[in-house]
């Protein structure tokens, strides 16, 4: 990103290897920067082949809200093995207060993509399902090891695959709506959603609905918290001078 | 940092709980009965009078609860299953050398947990009344406690006068103060004492009295005092102070505080059972009735399972005037319900009336949630 116009210049996106390091290591070979800040659950590796500084991708996302989506107090970030739902004070974006899912993956992207898998789609075909898909039925178990037999079972009763993509969706809307319960106020219009998840438009279309509120995707949502720790990192080069 | 001295300077560096046994033994081969408690609300004067000593048993590893989940169901609190299975797998060398254990009922779990060791040991459960500030609830304390003396006295065939009470009210009353003076040398900026050392106190501490304990207090406030004005400190300047509440901490559960300390804040504070709850308080010396004066005392500890629990929410206030946290972290064992519902009244307090940051923490003895609590740790206190 380049530190005056916030313009990004280049978004890299690596696969997932079990060779984070080496990964790291060539984009340090490739790459020059004035500053660098890591987020995520690899910032430490990371920080330790690229140095600069680590941060949470809650600062990361709250910094990032703050610079770009000034007006919107509500962030939740649906990612692969987590999900986290922040508030920001609009005046000065102080991140006041953040909620996580627990310890299973049961609300998070990784549902999704275990879901999909069981009904032998891919994970767009699984959106795209949902979305014709009726709201018939619940799925129960709120447990994604559960939740896989139940659909199983599902499809051996012969529901339709639609039918229950749409209630694979409608399973994790609850626990997302029941995370943001926690800290959305009456006054907030809208909310920003960022991260993997909020590429799934169904998802948020479901989610604009149960809120009844305005729900605001970035471009880029999946890189939302990189653009967050490059402005920590600005920050940093900034108060450095 | 190097020319700093040890608050403890033995070979039990690091191993609070090995010195704690030592201590224990020490005391045993010295002809002391061994009385095995699991909470501050162990009337342990009633131990020491009789010439007896307490040992704080084993509840904080998380090696010993698949050997519980045999038992107990998994959905339980990990200090009530670690308790369990280490009495079961015969791994806690303080249970080993108890010659009688006392419970209370502080909470479900652990009630019903007692009935299922009751055959390994003589065992005492004391009834405590949980709404403290109730017509009667005081008195009945004492009844408990009363029978608690009754008990101990059957099975080692002893009497515990009036007279030895008195004498154990006033060392627990000069150790209390001493611990307690120790604990708020927290309140120093940058800090002068580690969590480690505050943990290595109160665990010496519980199983210790006497004169040479005393002595032991009163040089490591020396130490701690000299510390301060020689300006040798435990953390860096500017680091981020945090005070831990809730639930009693030790073994496995440690990986909170270790995650704080990897993040580069400093813990000033812990205000739990196995920090300054238990010797926060006096009891009342000469009162004429020393079974009624320690009944009063050990009713106010501010545990969860009280209601209404105002003494907590007034020690917080307290201690978070004296220590100064960035961070207050709220750390709730799984399904310890009465900690887990009183959060939503300590967040209350400290974000609303103290104006500062909150974390509650949930967590069990294992390591699965270490990455999520990182982030949480971390994020927490960027916001500080």
């Amino acid at each position: 990103m380049d530190a005056d116009t916030f313009e990004v210049t280049e978004r890299f996106r690596g696969a997932t290897s079990i060779d984070l390091a080496s990964q790291l290591a060539g984009i340090r070979e490739s790459y020059s920067w004035d500053a660098i800040a890591s987020t995520g659950y690899g910032r430490f590796l990371s920080q330790k082949v690229l140095g600069g500084e680590a941060a949470t991708e809650i600062k990361a996302y709250a910094t990032a809200a703050h610079r770009f989506h000034r007006e919107i107090g509500t962030v939740i970030d649906l990612g692969g093995q987590d999900t986290k739902v922040l508030s920001i004070d609009r005046n000065n974006g102080q991140l006041l207060k953040f909620e996580m899912n627990d310890k299973c993956s049961a609300g998070t992207g990784k549902f999704f993509e275990m879901m999909a898998a069981t009904l032998g789609l891919t994970l767009d075909e699984l959106v795209a399902a949902a979305l014709r898909g009726e709201r018939s039925f619940e799925i129960n178990s709120t447990c994604t090891v559960f939740a896989e037999s139940e659909v199983i079972s599902l499809l051996t009763s012969g529901r339709s695959v639609e039918d229950i993509a749409r209630a694979v969706h409608e399973s994790l809307l609850v626990k997302l709506v029941s995370l943001l319960s926690r800290i959305l106020t009456a006054d907030s219009a809208s909310v920003l959603f960022v991260g993997g998840g909020a590429r799934n438009g169904t998802l948020v279309k479901f989610l604009a609905d149960a809120l009844a509120k305005e729900v605001v995707v970035p471009e880029y949502p999946d890189f939302f918290g990189a653009y967050g720790a490059a402005m920590v990192a600005k920050n940093s080069l900034m108060r450095l001078g | 940092m190097g020319s700093m001295t040890p608050l403890f300077d033995d070979e039990y560096t690091d191993l609070p709980l090995k010195r704690a046994l030592a201590q224990v033994l020490k005391s045993r081969e010295a002809g002391a009965k061994v009385v095995g408690a699991y909470c501050s609300y162990a009337p342990v004067e009633l131990v020491w009078a009789m010439g007896g000593v307490p040992a704080v048993l084993c509840a904080f590893s998380n090696a010993s609860i698949p050997k519980a989940e045999e038992t107990l169901p998994v959905n339980l609190c990990p200090l009530i299953k670690s308790s369990y299975g280490f009495i079961e797998l015969k791994t806690c060398p303080f249970f080993e050398v108890t010659d009688a254990v006392v419970g209370e009922t502080t909470c479900d779990g652990k009630k019903k947990m007692f009935e299922l060791i009751e055959k390994k040991r003589p065992l005492h459960v004391l009834d405590l009344p949980q709404c403290p500030t109730r017509e009667g609830a005081v008195e009945y304390w004492r009844h408990s406690i009363n029978g608690f003396k009754k008990f101990l006295e059957t099975s080692f065939d002893t009497v515990i006068g009036n007279e030895a009470l008195e004498g154990a009210i006033r060392d627990t009353n000069r150790k209390n103060a001493l611990v307690e003076k120790i604990l708020a040398f927290g309140g120093q900026r940058p800090a002068v004492i580690t969590w480690q050392e505050m943990y290595d106190v109160t665990t010496y501490a519980m199983v210790s009295n006497g004169e040479e304990t005393v002595a032991k207090l009163e040089e490591i406030v020396a130490i701690l005092a000299e510390r301060r004005e020689k300006r040798v400190f435990t953390s860096p300047e500017g680091a981020k102070r945090v005070l831990i509440t809730g639930c009693p901490v030790g073994g496995d559960v440690l990986k909170v505080l270790k995650l704080v300390d990897e993040e580069g804040a400093a813990i000033v504070g812990l205000d739990s059972c196995t920090g300054l709850k238990a010797f926060a308080g006096r009891i009342e010396e000469g009162s004429g009735d020393p079974l009624m004066a320690i009944a009063k005392r050990y009713l106010e500890i501010p545990c969860a399972c009280m209601t209404p629990n105002t003494g907590r929410m007034e020690v917080l206030k307290e201690q978070v005037d004296l220590l100064k946290p960035d961070l207050v972290i709220d750390l709730v064992l799984q399904s310890c319900h009465t900690y887990n519902v009183e959060a939503v009244k300590v967040e209350s307090l400290v974000r609303n009336e103290l104006g500062t940051n909150y974390l509650k923490i949930v967590t069990d003895f294992s390591s699965q949630d270490l990455g999520q609590l990182k982030t949480r740790i971390g994020a927490a206190l960027e916001m500080c």
